[in-house]
């Protein structure tokens, strides 16, 4: 148990430290095993981890990193948990009386329960497929892949523009998708930003240069 | 730049055991037994020696067939100067509480 939660730590260091410092990554990761006979696995891994946090801060792609989580935490996974809730509104409005979709407008229209119930099922799968694409936008923008973080924008600017057009049309009223438009406009914003850092970080970035030796350990 | 600033204890520390064999290459994880430091202070120290230009670091085969490379550091000449510019000015004060 000590052994495995010392790997997961060690693999959490080694993978803080970017790729500038990959060969110190390595050369903890190769100390590991030395700890491992010592009998203090997770005193050494801890201290790596430590170690590589204390560099994040000191390097462009460390505070790259950090900023990643950042918008990952603080705003990605908050949407995705609106986007949960929401979904779970439209459940509970689904099983009760046809008292229509709530949020909509300041009351139910009686002239609009039917065509507001008759829009829950296709707008639960919006909100549904809402929240999971900004999950793994978020999980996509802390791995850097920004190719599927590209993919993840487009599926998640797609769907709110599907449920605008559903919204508008089945109820007659986008005011509920206001603050949301502007939530997303500023997320989405935020994603280009990082992307611009983060293509500028690459371009500064040099890794460390692997010796045969190292690159056989690598590999 | 970094040069110029007086080193921390724990720099000294591992001046000191770099410059005890200072020809030997030294595995991380013996520097961290031998000066008493924990990776999360032994591993920045060599990071920054090293882009210093103190320390040079170098991937050796692994001793026994099976196990991994291992990165090991030794002083370079400019490492071996500051050291002993540095190490003396640490032992001055404890020699003159001893004689007082």
């Amino acid at each position: 148990m000590t052994l495995a939660l010392s790997r997961a730590v060690m693999s959490l260091a080694s993978r803080s430290l970017g790729t500038r410092r990959r060969t110190w990554a390595m050369a903890m990761e190769a100390e590991f095993g030395a700890a491992v006979e010592d009998g203090r696995p997770l005193m050494f891994a801890l201290g790596c981890l430590i170690a590589a946090w204390r560099e994040i801060g000191k390097q462009s792609e460390g505070r790259l990193i950090v900023a990643n989580y950042a918008l990952a935490l603080g705003l990605l996974i908050p949407m995705a948990a609106l986007q949960f809730q929401q979904a779970t509104g439209f459940l509970s409005a689904a099983e009760g009386q046809p008292f229509g979709v709530p949020g909509a407008g300041a009351g139910p229209n009686p002239y609009l329960i039917w065509s507001h119930n008759s829009a829950i099922p296709i707008l639960l799968i919006i909100r549904l497929l809402l929240g999971t694409a900004h999950l793994c936008l978020a999980w996509m923008l802390v791995e850097g892949d920004w190719p599927r973080v590209v993919k993840c924008g487009t599926l998640i600017g797609a769907a709110m523009i599907t449920l605008s057009l559903f919204t508008g049309v089945l109820m007659l009223d986008l005011s509920p998708l206001r603050a949301q438009f502007a939530e997303l406009a500023i997320e989405l914003g935020a994603v280009v930003v990082f992307s611009r850092w983060h293509i500028r970080v690459l371009s500064d970035a040099t890794p460390e240069p692997l010796t045969p030796v190292a690159y056989k350990h690598l590999r | 730049m970094g040069r110029n600033r007086r080193p921390s204890k724990q720099m000294l520390l591992l001046f000191e055991a770099l410059s005890a064999r200072t020809q030997q290459w030294r595995h991380g994880y013996d520097l961290m037994k031998e000066t008493g430091l924990l990776s999360g202070t032994l591993y920045p120290l060599l990071i920054r020696m090293t882009d210093q230009g103190l320390v040079e670091a170098e991937w050796r085969e692994p001793e026994h067939p099976g196990r991994p490379a291992r990165h090991a550091y030794r002083l370079t000449n400019a490492g071996v100067a500051f050291a002993r510019t540095a190490i003396p000015d640490r032992r001055a004060p404890s020699a003159e509480v001893c004689f007082a």
